[in-house]
């Protein structure tokens, strides 16, 4: 077990409006940039007038401390100051996402209609562009109403008085786990824990609200567009510039000119972040941008790729990024936000270490080697913990692992969830004696924490653990595949008692489904010879057939599901 | 189809990895679902070569872009000469 030797400061603010209504009002709090010549930005005194407008026609609607406020708007100022408007009334406000292209509509009519019957919300606001198709897998509820909020009622004035002075313990908000199939899980957070996560944050990476400024593209139904790009910035006053995730994905690189503009010192970002936006900005338009004001940029939420973030430095070195900027976090909703973080006052990146790659496969163990040895595994730090963190490495037998042990990863902290809300049955599965049951699989060396996968993705054939990000990476590499659309699964196969290999991978064009089986003879080689087992069934498909996360990336459950319609040979328990 | 409208579709059956698909300037992309999320920024940023035109993303919306004339209309409304 792994414990953070500090103890930190008690956070200042009753709660997070306490914190708000703290805030310097001249100085810029959230920027909107739409494009370069098209900007709105607040400041925290304008803010906080227009949260309290919104608090002030939430009210209006019924509204009472406690009550659950669900959010659905596109992402931008109003849709802010509605949280912050229900908040203010002790209401317990929660984002979900709004309605876009990217977005299969089956799955978010599914998604929409169980979360919001689960919150069970007195009010559900959303914007007047709303899509009239969707209001109906809005589960509303006899005591629910639903409110179109107009930016009209954001321009008057008001003299409302709201009254915030609730105590720390009230619940905050509910933010919900990232999940890209099924339910997600609501995680009610009080005002005292999500104070708590922020001290620690604010400490570990020496956050000056008057000196720092946050750039984001990341949604605000997720932990880290919420946390790290809004609520922290909010209560420790710093600015942050915002665009919309989908103006993001339209132009990646215009996450590099809003941090060459706006001077930006911070930003979180998940792993994909730094490959798309180098391999999306032209090499002839990189010098026009200047990264030298970045201080750290985080990968968070993902597995933390060393090639990826090298990738990014080799790009945009000479554009002023700083290695030593390139950062690392472990974060997850369950735990407001974060459970570690890279050392960012080392002046270097994050730690990395060489492993045996073998040893790290069969026996679950790190075996250092030297740096890019013939049969190595690189990984990357994901930081030291948080103060008032702890940590466990444990085995399938929940034993307790020693350091460069491979096992899932256990953690119990002053900031941590206490249940899923109105799911007792999944909280009884996660919080076990006060400690939460992560599901990723990673180890601790030297006081740093690695994340290596999900534990759930984890396929296992004849007693031996195979990490599906390998597979699909050898998969991937032949020409015929189209790089990352490739899933690998593991399948239970009764016959031999053990999982098999499933490879379901998209060829570069559908005319290649002509030459399948010299494509899988292949396949199969490249999987015997990068990794010693032998694949089970290979299924290649066209283009675009596996399904997607809202991230872009293959979601593995939701392809599995397809796979198993197309192909009922597949039974349902494996 | 105009040469750029021509040199566009070709593009966009590169990228969607349908080399043998027949699309005119009329055929729904995005609305269809042949054109992905990923896929717009590569389109946007070939619209641009095409049109020598800056295009800001945060005035083009996906269904902008659903077709190969729309493309072509949307860089004529919101296109900026290039730097």
């Amino acid at each position: 077990m792994r414990k953070h030797p500090l103890q930190c400061r008690v956070p200042r603010y009753l709660n997070l409006i306490d914190a708000l209504n703290a805030a310097p009002g001249e100085r810029p709090f959230i920027t909107h940039w739409i494009s370069e010549d098209e900007q709105e930005t607040v400041t925290f005194g304008e803010f906080r007038d227009r949260a309290r407008i919104q608090a002030e026609a939430i009210r209006a609607k019924g509204v009472n401390r406690g009550d659950r406020v669900v959010i659905i708007m596109p992402q931008g100022i109003p849709a802010m100051t509605a949280f912050a408007g229900a908040m203010m009334l002790g209401a317990v406000p929660a984002f979900l996402a709004y309605p876009n292209y990217k977005v299969e509509p089956a799955k978010y009519r599914l998604g929409l209609a169980g979360v919001t019957a689960n919150l069970r919300a007195k009010l559900v606001v959303i914007d007047e562009e709303f899509p009239d198709d969707m209001l109906g897998h809005v589960s509303l509820g006899d005591d629910s109403m639903l409110h179109r909020a107009g930016n009209a009622e954001a321009t008057h004035e008001t003299d409302a008085i709201v009254d915030s002075s609730f105590s720390g313990d009230c619940v905050a908000f509910i933010q919900h786990s990232a999940g890209t199939t099924g339910l997600q899980k609501g995680v009610a957070l009080s005002h005292a824990a999500v104070l708590r996560q922020l001290e620690h944050l604010v400490q570990a990476l020496q956050i000056d609200g008057a000196m720092d400024r946050i750039y984001s593209w990341l949604p605000l139904y997720h932990d880290m567009g919420l946390i790290a790009c809004f609520v922290m910035p909010m209560v420790y006053h710093v600015p942050v510039v915002m665009q919309s995730p989908l103006d993001w994905v339209m132009r990646p690189e215009s996450m590099l000119q809003i941090l060459s503009d706006h001077k930006c010192t911070l930003a979180w970002l998940p792993n994909f972040t730094f490959q798309f936006v180098s391999r999306r900005t032209r090499p002839n338009r990189r010098a026009q941008y200047d990264l030298s004001s970045v201080r750290a940029l985080i990968n968070c939420s993902e597995p933390v790729r060393a090639s990826s973030m090298r990738e990014f430095q080799d790009a945009f070195g000479a554009s002023g990024m700083k290695a030593s900027a390139l950062q690392s976090s472990y974060a997850m909703a369950e735990n407001v936000f974060a459970v570690t973080q890279s050392d960012i006052s080392r002046g270097s990146a994050p730690s990395q270490i060489w492993a045996d790659f073998n040893q790290f496969r069969s026996t679950h163990r790190i075996v250092p080697v030297a740096e890019g040895s013939a049969g190595s595994i690189c990984f990357t730090s994901s930081g030291r913990l948080l103060p008032n963190h702890e940590i466990r490495i444990v085995s399938d037998a929940d034993s307790i692992l020693r350091d460069g042990m491979v096992g899932e990863i256990l953690i119990k902290s002053d900031c941590l969830f206490e249940g899923y809300y109105n799911r007792p049955d999944l909280t009884a599965k996660a919080l076990v004696d006060g400690w939460y049951r992560t599901g990723d699989l990673g180890f601790c060396l030297n006081e740093e924490i690695y994340v290596v996968g999900r534990a759930k993705d984890l396929i296992i054939v004849g007693g031996e653990n195979l990490y599906p990000q390998d597979i699909e990476e050898i998969v991937s590499s032949h020409s015929a595949i189209h790089d990352g659309r490739v899933i690998a699964l593991g399948m239970d196969n009764p016959d031999l008692g053990t999982q098999e290999i499933v490879v379901v991978a998209e060829v570069e064009n559908e005319e290649l489904l002509a030459k399948s089986h010299e494509i899988e003879r292949e396949i199969r080689s490249s999987i015997v010879a990068g990794l010693g087992v032998a694949a089970g069934t290979i299924f290649l498909k066209p283009p675009k057939w596996i399904v997607k996360s809202t991230a872009g990336k293959p979601a593995r459950s939701a392809t599995l599901e397809k796979l198993r319609k197309e192909h009922p040979e597949i039974k349902k328990e494996s | 189809m105009t040469e750029e409208q021509k040199q566009m579709a070709d593009f966009v059956l590169r990228r969607i990895r349908k080399p043998n698909l027949v699309i005119d300037e009329n055929t729904p992309l995005v609305s269809s679902g042949l054109v992905d999320s990923m896929a717009l920024g590569d389109l946007l940023l070939e619209l641009e070569d095409l049109t020598h035109l800056r295009i800001p993303p945060g005035k083009v919306r996906p269904k902008d872009l659903d077709t190969v004339a729309m493309m072509f209309a949307t860089a004529a409304r919101v296109g900026k000469p290039q730097k």
